[in-house]
């Protein structure tokens, strides 16, 4: 996000403008110098990236199989009057909904209160940082199998436990459950988003300064007050990103839930992208596939243009 | 206030437990015999004399895998940084017109899932003689991690003062001369961050080796252990013990440079 806005600051220095005073692009060389640095990249981009997105698109208005991708027929809108036609794309929006709703909410809101308790002084902190970080570290596949394993009906230690406290799952996985699954997947996404969230709010902490801390104590502030006059000012930006960015990746999200349920029991945990990728792999229909894919992406820039114009506006407000 | 105190180190303790227990977990799995590992109490500290698990999980194809994941994130590693260096340069040091739509189209590709180009790409990869190749896997696993790296190093570059160039292009130095001779020693915590993201987001990549390779025996890590779930003739130790040895290079990794990572993402692309 800030990242847009700060491109502007690419100024050139004075004495990178030219010896007739007139205005260079660039500290050295002609206008296309910073191309010579930025085509390989661009190019990479565009071919890995860029084509694909729009051969994406046109898949999107077109009925096609992964066994003849160039055999192509145009249908228009068909595709997409098919997804909004079928109750299970509805049940699959929802999911999606509920899933990246509650992982953002979760994610963010774990992750500053595991900030907030690391923020303070104590003995260790360094270490209880660096290993809170674990869970952000470890890979998404590994992750699944062990969630996996610990869900197991018979031998599982979550069922263990929660039998141990009086709290018994109904018979059976937790993970072939309709009604637990999604919770399970969540709980296992938060877990492993919330230190991301914690590590950077804990470095957007630092910026708090202390006077104003130690003068709303002085008044006689209680935390709740403290935090609301001298942090969360300091932090909102920061909070906004990570919603973002949370919300981005959750939308994203496939190999977690497509190794632990594959979008089932019944659909109960198939987002959009685990709709799109069993559309175009498992029933070889990639033109729904695409228009899956497509809606998703609006979703994702739709967010992204809602969250641009807050924070736009909040600066806006702040600056007077 | 010593309640405070204690009820704030519980928390704590509370928290890294959350944290850490799974990872835990799977270690005490992978070293349980069968008979621990299904009656009602399991035993919750590992027992060291079964280390024979670890060799029995390193017959067959997993050091295969191992090897194949660490050739593809080498390889990701290696292209991405070639390519992100002279890119996050251009776009720190240059003003040059479609700078803004380059890097609004940058982070367009934050939000594009791996899952909706995988089909296209499919086809250009089949068309081209990629699938079922590692090199393949490490192009497309540059294009997902390349434009995050660029707004780290960008950001990082963008802290080095411009007065340093101008000296050294006051001595002759030429544009490029003055990125590898000036700017990359001066941002080698953040290439070294950048190369652990690189390296690990290729570590870690799922779909796409699940889609793109056939061969059972050029399948990376991550492929070969999730293809474990739900195949009943494997070992819980064993996948446990495959699921710790793909892990902990990871885990490890990111614990030794986080502080680097932080500061670079920080910097780079998160705050601002």
């Amino acid at each position: 996000m800030t990242a847009i806005a700060r491109s502007k600051r690419g100024q050139p220095h004075p004495a990178a403008r030219g010896a007739t005073g007139r205005r260079r692009s660039s500290p050295t060389g002609s206008s296309w110098t910073p191309w010579a640095f930025l085509a390989p990249g661009v190019l990479y981009l565009l071919i890995f990236q860029g084509y694909p997105l729009v051969e994406e698109l046109l898949l999107s208005f077109s009925s096609t199989s992964l066994l003849n991708p160039h055999d192509r027929e145009w249908v228009g809108l068909d595709n997409y009057r098919d997804i909004f036609a079928s109750p299970d794309f509805r049940q699959t929006l929802s999911v999606t909904l509920v899933y990246t709703v509650t992982c953002v909410v979760g994610a963010v809101g774990s992750g500053l209160g595991v900030a907030l308790l690391l923020n303070a002084k104590f003995r260790g902190r360094g270490i209880a940082r660096a290993l809170v970080a674990i869970p952000w570290a470890a890979p998404t596949v590994a992750v699944a199998v062990i969630a996996t394993w610990m869900m197991n009906a018979q031998y599982g230690i979550v069922n263990r436990a929660l039998e141990a406290v009086g709290l018994g799952v109904p018979s059976g996985n937790i993970l072939d459950s309709a009604d637990y699954a999604l919770p399970a997947i969540l709980a296992t996404t938060i877990w492993q988003l919330f230190p991301f969230c914690s590590i950077v709010l804990l470095a957007a902490l630092q910026a708090v300064p202390k006077e104003v801390k130690e003068a709303a104590s002085m008044d006689g502030a209680g935390h709740l007050w403290t935090f609301r006059v001298a942090t969360w000012p300091v932090i909102k930006p920061t909070v906004g990103l990570l919603t973002l960015l949370m919300t981005i990746w959750s939308i994203r999200r496939f190999e977690l839930i497509w190794i632990m349920t594959k979008g089932g029991p019944l659909g109960s945990t198939e987002t959009l992208v685990i709709d799109l990728y069993s559309s175009a792999f498992e029933h070889n229909d990639l033109g729904r596939a695409a228009a899956i894919g497509m809606v998703g992406v609006c979703i994702s820039l739709a967010v992204v243009l809602i969250g641009q114009s807050m924070a736009l506006r909040a600066e806006k407000k702040g600056g007077h | 206030m010593p309640w405070g105190r204690y009820l704030r180190v519980l928390a704590v303790l509370a928290v890294l437990g959350i944290a850490v227990f799974p990872l835990y977990w799977m270690f005490v799995t992978s070293l349980t015999t069968d008979r621990e590992l299904f009656t009602s109490s399991p035993r919750l500290f590992p027992d060291f004399s079964l280390t024979g698990t670890y060799s029995e999980a390193l017959t067959g194809p997993v050091p295969r895998w191992l090897l194949n994941s660490f050739l593809i994130a080498a390889g990701t590693c290696l292209v991405t940084l070639a390519l992100a260096i002279p890119f996050a340069y251009g776009l720190s040091r240059f003003r040059f017109r479609g700078k803004v739509a380059l890097v609004i189209g940058l982070f367009v590709t934050q939000m594009l899932p791996e899952s909706l180009l995988v089909v296209p790409l499919f086809a250009i990869f089949r068309t081209f003689g990629l699938l079922d190749s590692l090199h393949g896997l490490v192009l497309v696993d540059t294009a997902f991690v390349l434009p995050i790296v660029v707004f780290v190093l960008k950001g990082a570059i963008d802290g080095i003062p411009r007065e340093i160039e101008e000296a050294a292009r006051v001595d002759g130095c030429r544009p490029l001369g003055i990125l590898t001779r000036i700017n990359v020693p001066l941002i080698a915590p953040s290439l070294a961050a950048t190369a652990v993201i690189a390296f690990f987001s290729a570590w870690n990549e799922y779909v796409f080796a699940l889609t793109f390779i056939f061969d059972r025996g050029l399948q990376p890590a991550s492929v070969g252990l999730a293809s474990f779930i739900g195949e009943l003739s494997t070992p819980t130790q064993t996948v446990m013990a495959v699921a710790v040895m793909y892990t902990l290079p990871a885990v490890a990794f990111y614990l030794i440079a986080q502080r680097y990572i932080v500061t670079g993402m920080t910097a780079g692309s998160v705050k601002g």
